[in-house]
């Protein structure tokens, strides 16, 4: 075996990488046969054919060379070429998953193949382009960076989970800003300066691109906290909004955390109107009020949403009182989570009437709602009657003696 | 699991009722049918248990005897699920408990909130009172003049204005408090976050810990119930199996005792069946030798006949050789002799078939001509019949005409005869009366025949009226002639008597009543019995279709023939069973002698049954006679028509007579008178007839002298005369000179 020799000239190589840890080769040498080393051969001369593959490996950048190749051949390429290659070479080529896992794990230390439907190469293209669009800032990031990247990853991504969007960098006037950033009156450096990454570029090339989960904010700020820094503009909503009506192929939209109030929510709304496949929509953790909730109100009867998430918002007796009017007519929403909103008696009873009529809907959050007992016998009735729904979460209620129901 | 539970539950769990269980394989078609819908039934439940998950599994635990293993494994599951069921809900607690912390902060924040906007708009309101108040007075400052008041109200203002910004600034700093309490709060309520997640991720850990540790546990559980059961199914089948064993070493050791024993009787068996063998073949060795001499002994004369044989045979065989060679020329004369003999037989086929096609077409055209021939009969039948009408037509038209012509004649002449008489001879005139005179058209003399009734009534009349003189005719044969005459009218045939005509008459009037209608015999009942019998008579003969005297004599002579043959054919029974004996011993010897004797008696016999028969005719052959007589006498009537007619032909032996007598009408000597007369009025007509002559011819003579006068007279008297050179007068003159 030659390994020590080759190991020392193709150091970046994985498969070489035992050889290069264990330099220690002498005891080998004295053995005869080498159980553990699956590719160890008593030859000393190596094969033609080996040699030719080691060529390809080493120059696989300029001359890649798979698919001419034999099945076995193919193998061995791929198992030896590195990770290190350019995307550009690697990504239509490729579609071995042993390299692409490769690339992963060596890339991040967590890797949970099943939330990317057990593809590596899906994996590695969706969270490699996570990562640009995370720590790309406006104005200051070439914006080609993305678009590079977009024709090698456009058939893979499926899903895109974004939890940071950078600002831009504003050098000098950080300082003064703290105090008027307070007020969230400065027009001007939101019109310029404020505006995230327009996704619509993106979401127009990602031809299979299903879910997009995003958050308008920064994580791990610390003590460079401003508000600013997670702010939504009016210019990222529109932009966003026009996103959705280039990516037909949307099916679940998350945006959490990001300060969406209602005339946002309204804008967002009127885009996804009679979108064809969206079935998820997650707007919690938001400041959308009983407007915004009455434009979803609108939502849910013309598109095929069958998950709502409008958890943590600010929704009180008119607004569920128009989700309740539309949710008496809907026979697609399955799940509907109204948690911490503040939509009393009023609102409670509104959705339970609703309930009375509707016979699609299994599951119902309504926790923290400052509902009470009014609302808790309407409920009993309700559950006497709908025989569809499976689960109701009713905690953190003034509901009394009366509840009975599961948490 | 419920998969494997069904599959294993079910071949030992209900073994009991499997018993009762009605089968697929079962002949009772209900019972095949029942056995079908558990099956379906039990798939439809299987289904609804998997749709349905763990819980209908755990029923199904109960319900089924389940082995020990799924018990445990029913049991971890449930553990477990619990275990589950908890951690999630220790986990949500928090959940829950953060939200209701922050439902709870948000009602409180609203609450703060509200308080904080009044205050602030409490607070604006009366700065802005007094921000106007400030205002208000530097419209009076203006008015100053005096620098000390204008000082003054400065001061003041500036006093003001100093309290006013004061005020706001305390309310800056309140509110500034009040972030800082908030960011207090803030960063508290971070911590409290940390500190709940890490409580979460604590009890999470603590929680997977908790579902290892009881995982493994419950996994040993059940690998131990496995391995329990396992070892309790291997103990139990290792103790089946030496049982099995032990069963089959048993049977082995007592199958091997049986075996030895039968192996022993079979050797004894043996031992003594070799014994005998060897006996019995000393024996049949000796007998076989002997047969062995003896057959050679034998052998030695078969030999030496054999060899007789073959020479005679040998002789034979040259013999029939020279026969065989004979056989064959004669066969094959024979066969050329067939083959000419068939070609005869060929050609005479032939000959045959050709002549019987001619005979046949013989036959065919003499029967179309016999057919023919049939139809020139008829017709000629018919133009003879018609012709013979026709002759009759003309015959009679004729003989009018003839007999008118000869009538004249005769009475011409007899009208002569009587002028004669009256004027030549002066004598009276008798007019001749004849039979032929008044006789018009062809004589007929037509036989009348009596009708049937009328036959009866005159024989039973007769029979009544003279019954003495016929017990005269019954002695003598003769007396038949006599009683005919007697009987004038009744004129039988000659063979038949009255008498038995009466007798047969009187049997059939009572015999054959049922041939007479009920009703008539009704309607009879008061008549006579003469009368009625005659009736009875009429009707019965109108049944039986006779007609006339003849049928009567007819049905009589057969009723006589029939009695005859009776008695004749029961007579000769007899006497053939009292000779028959004789005879047949003297047949040979006395052929003449002894068919003249059956003769002589046949004769004698006949005659008495004839005479017999009159007599004894027994009224109950009297129905079997008459169904004789009406099958035979059928066919008899068929003809009569034709015999008819054939007696129609008429008699013409009286016609010559008769024309003969119309012709000497006038008798022979007046004939001669005549004659006579004739030739004197001859002779008188001569010579008037000469006196005529003369007288004429004088007349004549007369006549001619007065015309030659004339003449005479004209030529001497014409013109002419004197023209002439030689005038006739001159020439009379000349040569009358």
């Amino acid at each position: 075996m030659q390994e020590p020799v080759s190991g020392d000239t193709n150091v970046a190589s994985p498969t070489l990488k035992a050889s290069v840890v264990n330099p220690a080769a002498n005891p080998r040498r004295m053995r005869r046969i080498i159980a553990e080393d699956p590719e160890w051969s008593l030859a000393i001369v190596p094969h033609l054919s080996e040699l030719c593959l080691q060529h390809i490996v080493s120059n696989f950048e300029k001359n890649p060379v798979v698919d001419h190749l034999l099945p076995e051949h193919q193998r061995k390429v791929l198992d030896r070429i590195s990770t290190g290659l350019p995307l550009t070479v690697t990504a239509n080529l490729i579609s071995d998953e042993g390299y692409w896992k490769r690339c992963c794990t060596e890339r991040w230390a967590v890797c949970d193949v099943s939330r990317y439907g057990g593809s590596w190469k899906r994996m590695f293209f969706e969270r490699h382009l996570e990562n640009i669009l995370k720590y790309f800032i406006p104005n200051t990031t070439d914006p080609n960076q993305v678009l590079e990247v977009i024709p090698l990853c456009k058939e893979y991504v499926r899903k895109l989970e974004i939890d940071q969007f950078l600002p831009p960098v504003k050098l000098d006037q950080n300082k003064e800003e703290d105090d008027m950033s307070d007020s969230g009156s400065d027009v001007e450096f939101d019109e310029f300066c404020m505006n995230h990454y327009d996704l619509g570029v993106l979401t127009a090339a990602l031809s299979h691109l299903e879910e997009l989960h995003l958050t308008y904010g920064v994580k791990d700020c610390g003590m460079n906290f401003e508000w600013s820094l997670f702010d939504f503009t009016y210019q990222d909503c529109y932009s966003l909004a026009n996103a959705f009506k280039k990516c037909h192929t949307l099916k679940v939209f998350k945006l959490c955390r990001s300060k969406v109030d209602d005339e946002k929510t309204r804008v967002l709304i009127r885009n996804l109107l009679d979108h064809p496949c969206l079935v998820e929509l997650d707007l919690s953790h938001n400041l959308i009020r009983d407007r915004g909730a009455r434009a979803i109100g609108k939502l849910i009867n013309r598109s095929k949403l069958e998950i709502l998430n409008l958890c943590n918002n600010r929704i009180r007796a008119p607004g569920a009182q128009a989700i309740a009017h539309a949710l008496a007519k809907n026979s697609t929403l399955t799940s509907l989570n109204l948690r911490i909103n503040c939509i009393e008696d009023e609102g409670g009873q509104a959705i339970g009437h609703a309930l009375l009529t509707n016979a699609t809907l299994t599951s119902i959050h309504l926790g923290g709602n400052e509902l009470s007992e009014p609302t808790a016998t309407l409920f009993s009735q309700v559950l006497a009657q709908n025989t569809v729904l499976t689960s109701i979460n009713l905690a953190c209620n003034h509901i009394g003696l009366v509840s009975s129901f599961p948490a | 699991m419920s998969r494997a539970a069904l599959a294993e539950g079910e071949p030992e769990g209900p073994g009991q009722p499997r018993a009762r269980r009605p089968s697929l394989n079962a002949e009772d078609q209900e019972e095949r049918i029942a056995a079908r819908r558990l099956r379906i039934a039990a798939r439809l439940e299987a289904k609804r248990r998997e749709a349905l998950g763990e819980d209908p599994d755990a029923k199904k635990a109960e319900a089924e005897e389940l082995s020990r293993s799924h018990k445990q494994i029913e049991e971890s599951r449930q553990r477990l699920a619990k275990l589950l069921n908890d951690g999630t809900q220790l986990l949500t607690n928090i959940q829950v408990a953060a939200d209701a912390r922050e439902t709870q902060r948000r009602a409180e924040e609203d609450e703060l909130k509200r308080q904080r906007l009044e205050k602030l708009e409490n607070e604006s309101k009366t700065n802005q009172d007094k921000f106007e108040e400030i205002t208000s007075k530097w419209g009076s400052a203006k008015g100053k003049t005096i620098p000390q008041d204008l000082w003054d109200v400065l001061n003041q203002q500036q006093q003001q204005c100093a309290m006013l910004i004061e005020e706001k600034n305390k309310l800056i700093s309140e509110l500034q408090q009040e972030l800082k309490s908030k960011d207090d709060q803030y960063v508290k309520d971070l911590k409290k976050q940390s500190d709940d997640i890490h409580l979460l991720l604590e009890r999470m850990e603590e929680q997977i810990r908790n579902l290892m540790k009881t995982y493994r546990r419950e996994l040993t559980q059940i690998e131990k119930a496995f391995e329990l059961e396992r070892r309790e199914l291997l103990s139990s089948n290792k103790k089946k199996w030496e049982q099995a064993m032990q069963a089959h070493n048993t049977q082995e050791l007592e199958n091997l005792i049986t075996r030895m024993q039968k192996v022993e009787e079979y050797e004894k068996q043996l031992n003594q069946l070799r014994v005998q063998d060897a006996e019995e073949y000393t024996t049949i060795k000796n007998q076989l030798e002997n047969d062995v001499q003896i057959l050679e002994q034998q052998l030695q004369q078969m030999k030496a006949i054999y060899q007789l044989n073959q020479e005679k045979l040998e002789y034979n065989f040259q013999v029939l050789k020279k026969r065989d060679e004979e056989n064959t020329i004669i066969k094959s004369q024979q066969k050329r002799k067939l083959n000419r003999l068939h070609d005869v037989l060929n050609n005479l086929r032939t000959k045959l078939a050709k002549q019987i096609k001619q005979f046949q077409e013989e036959n065919q055209n003499l029967t179309a001509d016999y057919k023919r021939i049939v139809e020139q009969y008829k017709d000629l039948q018919r133009t003879m019949r018609h012709f013979a009408a026709i002759d009759a037509q003309t015959f009679l038209e004729i003989w009018l005409m003839n007999e008118e012509e000869a009538k004249g004649l005769m009475w011409k002449a007899l009208e002569a005869d009587r002028v004669l008489h009256t004027q030549q001879l002066g004598l009276p005139w008798v007019e001749p009366d004849y039979w032929f005179l008044d006789n018009v058209g062809p004589i007929v003399h037509r036989k009348a025949i009596k009708s049937a009734s009328k036959l009866a009534q005159e024989v039973m009349a007769l029979t009544e009226s003279s019954p003495q003189e016929e017990e005269e005719e019954e002695a003598a044969e003769d007396g038949r002639k006599e009683a005919r005459e007697a009987g004038e009218a009744v004129r039988p045939p000659r063979h038949i008597m009255v008498k038995s005509v009466k007798h047969i008459l009187e049997l059939l009037c009572d015999e054959s009543g049922f041939l007479i209608e009920s009703k008539l015999l009704g309607l009879l009942q008061p008549l006579e019995k003469h009368e009625r019998s005659l009736m009875r008579l009429d009707k019965i003969f109108a049944a039986l279709e006779i007609d006339n005297e003849d049928d009567v004599y007819t049905l009589v002579d057969f009723f006589l023939k029939f009695k005859a043959q009776q008695v004749v054919s029961s007579q000769r029974e007899e006497r053939t069973a009292e000779e028959g004996p004789q005879e047949l011993a003297g047949v040979a010897a006395k052929d003449d002698e002894g068919s003249a004797v059956l003769k002589e008696a046949g004769t004698a016999h006949r005659s008495s049954a004839v005479s017999l028969s009159s007599v004894l005719f027994h009224p109950d052959d009297v129905l079997k006679a008459l169904k004789a007589f009406v099958r035979d006498f059928q066919k008899p009537r068929d003809k009569r028509p034709q015999v008819k007619k054939v007696m129609d032909e008429r008699d013409n032996s009286k016609d010559s007579e008769y024309w003969e007598a119309l012709a000497h009408v006038i008798p022979e000597p007046k004939l001669k008178v005549w004659d006579a007369l004739e030739e004197a009025l001859e002779k008188y007509y001569d010579v008037l007839s000469q006196r005529a002559k003369l007288l004429t011819d004088l007349d004549g003579l007369q006549q001619q002298n007065t015309e030659l006068h004339m003449l005479l007279h004209q030529y001497l008297t014409s013109k002419v005369n004197q023209e002439l050179l030689i005038p006739p007068t001159h020439v009379i003159e000349l040569m009358s000179p």
